[in-house]
């Protein structure tokens, strides 16, 4: 058996679709709670309108949010598989049938750097990463489109020898730098040490955990505690108009590295866009979330 | 005590003068949307030029809300299929002129202005209103009709684009037109509170540092 590109195309383009269209359902599950642990009024009405919007969103099979993003593709490609067809053209052609099918229709926004001209296609669109999976017999397929309204905010710093006070400072100082633009509430993911570009990448995947999950470094589990309850501290709440939740999780990784440090901070915003499935050897198709 | 207002466009000083930070609103009749920043740019051009824009401003809402309109066959041409705001401070630098310009009475789109934007507000009598970011599904269903759409050469959600709505809310009076910002207002609180917080982050660390 092998996995072949059309199916790997048809899963990647209904990715996409279902993260413009539908919100995790952990994250419902915590706006809801946050709507209400809120007092103030604003807060709460924030938060009231936000699950009708998620609600519906699903319910009318449309979009959450008109900035469908940048399409990224994370690719966790098992050892045990084999592939029938190319597979980073069947990405590429997966998110072009969805650009051609999707009602409604959607808004051009990949952009080229160099001349700002905005289009439906482009050089490395999709960004698509691999990574391989010993022992498993699937390929997992992430898809997270990255908006404008936290992807301006997000940053890597690269200190020497940093205390943890430090980089805690530092992605509190990012988190007050997005303030109340990035609609809030926000999950953050942090990546700490390792290189410049593989701070990043844990930073992206950190963002994308699921809520709930006790991070096995006793370390980051504290730190990612304690960072949550700093920035709900901060006041800039739903929709950066006010209110004690202005974060849903923080989520850290670390990789071992030299003395130099990267620390990167990513965002999602409270729709949390984030799907994956898994594609296993045989054809089976497994929609994870 | 937030109030919540339902306003019809356009609307005068007075009407704004009763409208205060925090407060929630709704909006009827017509509003005008872009996302462009070569829309803004051209506005400002138009302004300074003397020469009028396609639609009227006065007393009216201009707002940063991305809209996708299609060509149908509907007096305009167009049909709205959604809307969903994006982030003001990406024309903080315009602002302040087109309020002037344009004596706009409503504006928005989420996450707010700049103290420069706010006292331009305060001046001639204007609120910011902040919309649900992801609020495409709900925003739309106010959307009675496309009026117009100009400045065709740009992409959907650059052009200058008139909707008829209905309803359109709730949105959050971020800034009024009596010069307070919630936007202000809160960063200078998160500020205050800031090293508090970091007291409280290091007391309660796990690891003690040295």
């Amino acid at each position: 058996m092998a996995i072949s590109s059309e199916l790997i195309r048809s899963v990647t383009s209904s990715l996409y679709e279902w993260s413009l269209k539908m919100v995790p359902d952990d994250t419902k599950r915590e706006l809801a709670l946050a709507e209400r642990r809120e007092t103030g009024a604003v807060a709460k009405n924030t938060f009231k309108i936000m699950i009708k919007s998620a609600d519906a969103a699903e319910r009318e099979d449309h979009l959450v949010c008109s900035d469908v993003g940048v399409p990224t593709y994370m690719v966790k490609v098992g050892t045990q598989v084999s592939f029938s067809g190319n597979v980073r053209q069947a990405i590429v052609d997966g998110f072009a049938d969805l650009v051609e099918g999707i009602q409604p229709p959607i808004l051009k926004m990949v952009t080229n750097p160099l001349t700002l001209q905005r289009s439906y296609q482009g050089r490395n669109m999709p960004i698509v990463t691999f990574d391989m999976v010993d022992d498993v017999d699937y390929v997992e397929i992430i898809c997270a489109p990255k908006a404008l309204g936290t992807g301006r905010w997000e940053s890597i710093e690269t200190f020497v020898y940093p205390s943890l006070p430090t980089i805690e400072r530092y992605v509190l100082d990012s988190v007050l730098k997005a303030g109340s633009q990035p609609c809030p509430p926000i999950v953050v993911g942090v990546g700490i040490g390792g290189t410049f570009d593989y701070a990043a990448k844990m930073a992206k995947e950190c963002v994308l955990r699921p809520f709930g999950q006790i991070n096995p470094e006793p370390i980051l589990a504290d730190m990612e505690q304690r960072l949550l309850k700093a920035i709900n501290s901060t006041g800039f709440g739903p929709m950066g108009t006010g209110g004690e939740t202005s974060a849903m999780a923080v989520h850290i990784d670390y990789s071992s590295g030299h003395g130099f440090t990267p620390v990167a901070v990513a965002f999602n915003c409270w729709i949390n866009r984030r799907t994956r499935a898994r594609i296993y050897n045989d054809g089976r198709v497994v929609r994870i979330e | 005590m937030s109030k919540t207002h339902h306003l019809r466009l356009p609307l005068s000083a007075d009407d704004i003068a009763a409208i205060h930070a925090g407060d929630l609103v709704y909006l009827d009749g017509d509003i005008v949307v872009t996302i462009g920043l070569p829309t803004h740019q051209r506005m400002i051009d138009c302004a300074e030029q003397g020469v009028p824009l396609p639609v009227d401003l006065q007393g009216g809402a201009f707002l940063h809300l991305s809209s996708y309109n299609r060509e149908s066959d509907t007096p305009s041409g167009y049909e709205a299929l959604y809307m969903n705001p994006t982030t003001s401070t990406r024309y903080t630098a315009y602002m302040p002129k087109l309020i002037r310009a344009y004596n706009l009475r409503v504006i928005g789109g989420k996450g707010g202005l700049d103290l420069e934007s706010a006292k331009a507000m305060q001046e001639v009598g204007c609120i910011y209103l902040s919309f649900l970011g992801g609020g495409a599904t709900l925003l739309a269903q106010s959307i009675k009709e496309v009026v117009s759409v100009h400045w065709e050469d740009y992409i959907s959600q650059f052009r200058l684009v008139t909707l008829r709505v209905e309803g359109l809310g709730p949105a959050t009076v971020g800034i009024d037109g009596h010069g307070q910002s919630l936007y202000d207002n809160i960063k200078a609180t998160a500020l205050e509170r800031l090293p508090g917080i970091l007291e409280e982050l290091d007391r309660t660390r796990l690891q003690k540092t040295t």
